[in-house]
């Protein structure tokens, strides 16, 4: 049986893990962006009540494998707080505060290492608060982060493959369990591969095209 | 006019402006002269508020300010009408020399007065590289870009630290005669220089500051003739320099 045919004899169990898997992604895409702008800003801005401790946090989950963050979320805390949550939302949490850590070190170090001149000289030329923010802060902030936090939410969509290991029916959890009743896994884990060749190439792609077309070069001669 | 009284300004203790009065009259150019480290650019900073002083006062006609500032009152600076131009320059990286010049007249008036536009990339000779950020183009191109930014806005009262300094002696000669040109249409300016000629030539007033306190001020004749010797030794260092 070729990859082709596997993918078409169970591309209606394919396409409900890769539903999960996106639904998953989406969540820790837009949570984790939106958590860990507003975290970024704020660290930025109140160094020592947020930044410092957002870094340590950072720094400290950065040590972590991610299976093994998932896996004590999942069992020894709701163990000990004698709960039982959904493996979807366990997955869901846990993908979202390693992104939103992410995501907010990137933020952070750009508007802290933001040049103030640029600001200066938009204030001196008449422009108000607003205007600075929106033609010149946020292009440079923006040419800075994007490539960068594109690249975190494409190996973010990677890491929901961990969540097969919680019971979540994503596109992994699919796989093994086709491969468990046909047994081919070469030929199940190359389709699975190909997937996500399809899906992280353009997303990769673009990243690197962003990084090319605006992350020029700013120093001067 | 533009005024400065008793203008005080430290940086960590240590006095950079100490009790500076200056005045800058419309349609007058003043030239600022001293050593490095007299106080030039940070009295530059001090009269546009970028860097608000300690202690004095700022009056922009009947704008005027005294510092401290009282609490909980936020300090608006009447800019662009008081603008500057540093010799850092502060060009926008992500836009092109155009889009710097355009940029802050367009969000003011919600249109760029072409024929002004093209006058001044004229002027300073820029149509060659108008198109090019700021880090394709050359330190004087930048210089040129910068003050055309600042010239677009009109400014009552313009501001301008050594924007000279890497300029050939063509382009000099440009922006002096452009520079005359302003003052005689009534702005004031007031200009941080080594350029001796460039003084001699543009100067209405000449002031030399030394220590952060301005120890002379005059006309041109402070530069042909200083009363202090201190002044008279600096004087002659640049001129042998240059």
């Amino acid at each position: 049986m070729a990859v082709w045919d596997i993918l078409t004899r169970y591309h209606t169990a394919f396409a409900n893990g890769l539903i999960v898997t996106f639904q998953l992604a989406l969540i820790v895409w837009s949570a984790g962006l939106l958590i860990g702008t507003v975290l970024g800003i704020l660290g930025a801005k109140w160094t020592f009540l947020v930044g410092i401790p957002s870094r340590v946090l950072s720094f400290a989950l950065s040590g972590v494998p991610i299976l093994v963050f998932l896996f004590w979320l999942h069992y020894p805390l709701q163990s000990m707080l004698q709960v039982a949550i959904d493996g979807f939302i366990t997955a869901a949490v846990t993908l979202t505060i390693i992104n939103a850590f992410a995501v907010a070190d990137v933020i952070r170090g750009v508007l802290s290492d933001f040049p103030q001149q640029y600001v200066t000289a938009g204030m001196v030329c008449g422009m108000t608060p607003l205007q600075v923010l929106v033609y010149i802060q946020l292009p440079i902030v923006l040419r800075q982060t994007v490539p960068v936090l594109l690249m975190i939410q494409v190996n973010m969509l990677q890491a929901t493959l961990f969540a097969s290991l919680i019971s979540v029916p994503e596109i992994f959890r699919v796989a093994q369990q086709i491969n468990a009743q046909i047994y081919k896994p070469v030929e199940i884990y190359t389709a699975l591969g190909v997937l996500f060749l399809c899906i992280c190439l353009p997303l990769n792609g673009l990243a690197l095209w962003l990084k090319a077309r605006f992350t020029r070069d700013f120093s001067e001669k | 006019m533009l005024k400065g009284a008793d203008l005080k300004k430290s940086y960590r203790g240590q006095s950079i402006l100490d009790g500076v009065n200056i005045e800058l009259e419309p349609g007058k150019i003043s030239v600022i002269i001293g050593p490095s480290g007299s106080g030039k650019t940070t009295l530059l900073k001090v009269l546009s508020m970028l860097d608000p002083p300690d202690a004095g006062t700022i009056a922009v006609d009947d704008w005027n300010v005294q510092f401290p500032l009282e609490k909980g009152k936020k300090l608006e600076p009447p800019w662009p009408k008081l603008t500057v131009v540093f010799q850092q320059l502060f060009l926008w990286p992500h836009l092109t020399l155009l889009q710097n010049i355009t940029l802050p007249v367009f969000l003011r008036q919600g249109k760029e007065d072409a024929e002004k536009v093209e006058e001044l990339i004229d002027l300073f000779e820029m149509r060659g590289f108008i198109y090019r950020y700021p880090n394709e183009a050359s330190l004087g191109q930048r210089q040129r870009a910068a003050l055309a930014r600042a010239l677009l806005l009109q400014p009552k009262y313009l501001l301008l630290d050594e924007i000279t300094s890497s300029l050939d002696v063509e382009q000099v000669a440009i922006i002096l005669t452009y520079l005359k040109k302003l003052a005689q249409a009534g702005i004031g300016i007031l200009t941080v220089t080594h350029l001796l000629h460039f003084a001699r030539e543009a100067a209405d007033n000449v002031i030399f500051m030394d220590s952060g306190q301005i120890i002379e001020k005059g006309g041109k004749e402070v530069l042909l003739s200083p009363s202090q010797d201190r002044i008279k030794r600096f004087l002659s260092v640049i001129e042998a320099a240059t």
